[in-house]
């Protein structure tokens, strides 16, 4: 009697045991975060949103949880599973922790042969490097959509001193220059400068790039070149100038999904194409031109994120 | 100038963020009291701790308060861990003070009457010691109230999970009504504070209410009179 | 290298104590600005305490407006001011006033209530007693009030200078330069020896200059006080 009553416990015990093994609908959450400035919470949010359409659950709190200094080792400690990153200063980040002394495209982490300005050879590299950090991350595909560093001055300073591109501005030494605060030691930064323009940034004013700060230095005329970021509203609501990068120093900055190995491990073969699906067709159907627009609509016209981003998904049917 | 439109748009969440910020400030309160309270009452059995603890707490007191959520982050991740040990410092750091000083500036005359009473170290404490610190004690609870709701909004570095009216501060510097609604919630939130805890105080401590005018600043004096009946 | 090892490393090598973004420089700075918002702040709220602690007027109307200051969060402060006063000049309308301006706000509260409460905690016996010799309230103000409370006073002082020492690194955000300037570069770089190295920095001007206000505090209690004082 008792035997078979402790048979009976064991195998209605397996099959308990099987049933919530198989993956029947217990999916791992989904822990999203991104940079702290408008563009990268509204891309998580896109991400966030678009994979709770498909039966995800997502969990937000690390969006907007500050600079690549704290996202990015938050990535590579499983506080965050998947966020989004623009992959030539995502690249660049990871060859200044290498060594600030390397010389642009050169380092322990990446070949000197790459062309930073392609967005295939940069997203390979980045990929690279990426298998090594955390266990193991992915970089899904990148989109055509980019945010590149940009180097902006008013309208006035660029008829005053006739200025269309960077080689201009080692002939005008005593413009006023705002760079990006980890620009000395960032090798696409402070040394591609000096090499390519001849500039020197070590009386430059330093400042959180693409940042309140550095817009307010630029609109009250403390400084006369700012570094700012391509996409940014401000350069349109301003009528200021962005300086042509003619020789190219600045990498490709196109926005990709990063996701940790282990989340990936964790999804069954058919969510897992599911995931990469959603995110990918997320990729390809943003592009530069929409995500200034829709950066327009968070800053300039003062939208919420989520409603910005319910609407661009679902007026691209992702939704 | 104020955008009545987003504001209207957004009162579920700007109330959202006020229960948030007053929950952060809560917790810390709360863990900070009870830290403080724990060591002010180690200290007077042994000074030397008192001595070793306000030194360390000074120093956080130094250390800017971004770069110490910054830093923790690494430590204890994405949690309110990370919000709210930075607060609890800070909170620590002045009540402890208040704590300490409170509790040692009796009057020797009136611990002596309480001796001479027979009371005993305990009934002391209990009945005579921690009754003559309120005042102190509840200046320093207006004190870190104060400054804990002005340091709850820079937890929005963390994120926008955080930061409770601090959020509206960051997320668009240039849109001067979402500034001000968190700029101007965090001082009412503030100012709120302050006079809730003003008339705890008062009903808490009605002898200190008779003859001159009280103070609240709460930094510890030394009080060798005894206080006015 | 432990991260107390690379501090230190930082913290000796030569190289960061020369140049514009050197130690002595941003120390400079620091204690420029620092000193610059104490002495503006005392200026205001030395007299005004003062006198409303002798007069007894104005007490409640005080203690509001220095709670309001207490409030305000400094980084928002910061930037709302930079607008207008970039008015008066680009760049140090910029890089400086608005930060210099929001530390005055923090260092008027501790000093104000202090010097109030110090001169309102006199004994009114002396107060009456000196009045009924005929000392005109000037100098019952200078003469009794005042080495009184003294020590009370300078404690306010104390607590302003740690918080503005403290704060003050907030100008490197919008580029006053002082040791600010180590931990915004150092997070930005990633370089925690600079990081640390700008806190520890910090740490001990505070520590210092808190010590050194502590000694003249005693220094000047009156005499016949000391006993009492702590």
């Amino acid at each position: 009697m008792r035997q078979f009553r402790g048979l009976a416990l064991g195998a209605s015990l397996l099959v308990l045991l099987g049933a919530c093994s198989t993956g029947g609908g217990s999916k791992p959450t989904v822990k999203i975060g991104s940079d702290g400035f408008y563009e990268a919470k509204l891309m998580a949010e896109i991400y966030g949103q678009a994979l709770e359409a498909k039966g995800f659950t997502v969990d937000r709190t690390g969006i907007g949880i500050g600079k690549r200094a704290v996202s990015a080792p938050a990535l590579e400690g499983g506080q965050l599973d998947l966020k989004p990153e623009y992959i030539g200063s995502g690249l660049a980040y990871y060859d200044a922790g290498a060594g600030a002394s390397a010389a642009p495209g050169a380092s322990a982490a990446t070949p000197a042969t790459i062309d930073r300005g392609d967005p295939a050879a940069v997203a390979t590299a980045f990929q690279a490097v990426l298998k090594t950090k955390g266990g193991g991350i992915t970089l899904l595909n990148y989109s055509p959509a980019a945010d590149q560093n940009a180097f902006v001055v008013r309208k006035e300073t660029a008829d005053q001193f006739h200025l269309t591109k960077m080689s201009d501005l080692a002939a005008n030494s005593s413009l006023k220059l705002g760079v990006a605060t980890d620009c000395p030691t960032n090798p696409v930064c402070g040394k591609a400068l000096k090499d390519a323009y001849g500039i020197d940034v070590v009386s430059a004013t330093l400042l959180s790039p693409c940042d309140t700060p550095m817009v307010k230095a630029l609109l009250a005329k403390t400084i006369d070149v700012g570094e700012l970021c391509s996409t940014q509203p401000d350069i349109a609501v301003n009528s200021w100038v962005v300086l042509q990068d003619d020789k190219k120093t600045q990498p490709a900055d196109n926005i990709a999904p990063l996701v940790r190995d282990d989340l990936l491990g964790k999804l069954s073969a058919a969510d897992k194409t599911t995931f990469e699906k959603v995110l990918n067709d997320v990729s390809a159907k943003m592009d530069t031109a929409t995500l200034t627009d829709l950066g327009k609509q968070v800053s300039v016209d003062n939208k919420d994120i989520k409603v910005v981003a319910t609407a661009w998904l679902k007026a691209n049917s992702l939704v | 100038m104020i955008d009545w439109g987003w504001l209207l748009d957004h009162v579920g969440a700007i109330l959202g963020r006020t229960v948030q910020h007053i929950e952060l400030t809560a917790i810390a309160l709360v863990v900070g009291f009870a830290l403080s309270f724990l060591m002010a009452l180690l200290s007077l059995r042994r000074p030397g701790v008192y001595t070793i603890v306000s030194g360390l707490a000074g120093i956080f007191f130094t250390i800017p308060s971004y770069a110490m959520f910054a830093a923790f982050v690494a430590f204890t991740g994405l949690s309110i861990l990370t919000a709210e040990i930075p607060l609890v410092l800070y909170t620590f750091v002045i009540f402890i003070r208040n704590m300490v000083v409170g509790l040692q500036s009796v009057p020797r005359d009136v611990s002596e009457a309480a001796e001479g009473l027979g009371f005993t170290t305990r009934q002391r404490l209990i009945r005579v010691e921690i009754p003559l610190a309120i005042p102190l004690v509840m200046a320093g609870l207006r004190l870190a109230s104060v400054s804990t709701i002005g340091l709850v909004t820079i937890t929005s570095i963390l994120g926008d999970s955080f930061g409770g009216l601090g959020f509206f501060i960051t997320e668009r510097p240039f849109f001067a009504t979402e500034v001000l609604v968190g700029a101007i919630g965090s001082i009412l939130l503030a100012l709120g504070a302050d006079v809730l805890f003003a008339r705890l105080q008062r009903r808490l401590t009605p002898w200190s209410q008779v003859g001159r005018a009280r103070t609240g600043d709460g930094l510890p004096r030394s009080t060798d009179r005894p206080v006015p009946a | 290298m432990t991260i107390l090892g690379s501090v230190a490393a930082w913290l000796t090598d030569p190289a960061n104590w020369t140049g514009p973004g050197g130690i002595p420089i941003r120390l400079a700075q620091h204690i420029g600005i620092s000193v610059a918002s104490l002495a503006i702040g005392a200026a205001i709220a030395l007299p005004a305490g003062l006198w409303i602690g002798h007069t007894r007027r104005g007490v409640r109307l005080a203690i509001n407006l220095a709670n309001l200051g207490r409030a305000v969060p400094s980084l928002a402060a910061i930037g709302i001011l930079v607008p207008f006063t970039v008015l008066i000049d680009p760049e140090a309308g910029f890089k400086v006033y608005p930060t210099l301006i929001a530390m005055v706000l923090l260092a008027v509260p501790p000093i104000l209530v202090n010097s109030y409460a110090g001169i309102s905690e006199v004994d009114p016996d002396l107060v009456e007693s000196a009045r009924g010799m005929g000392l005109r309230e000037r100098q019952i103000l200078s003469a009794v009030e005042i080495p009184i409370a003294l020590p009370v006073i300078i404690g306010g002082l104390r607590s302003a200078t740690v918080q503005v020492v403290a704060t003050a690194t907030l100008g490197a955000i919008y580029g006053l330069g002082a040791l600010g300037s180590f931990i915004v570069e150092g997070s930005a770089q990633r370089d925690d020896a600079k990081l640390f190295g700008g806190v520890v920095l910090v740490a001990l001007l505070a520590l210092t200059s808190e010590g050194l206000l502590g000694l003249l505090q005693r220094r000047l209690t009156s005499p016949g006080l000391r006993f009492a004082a702590r």
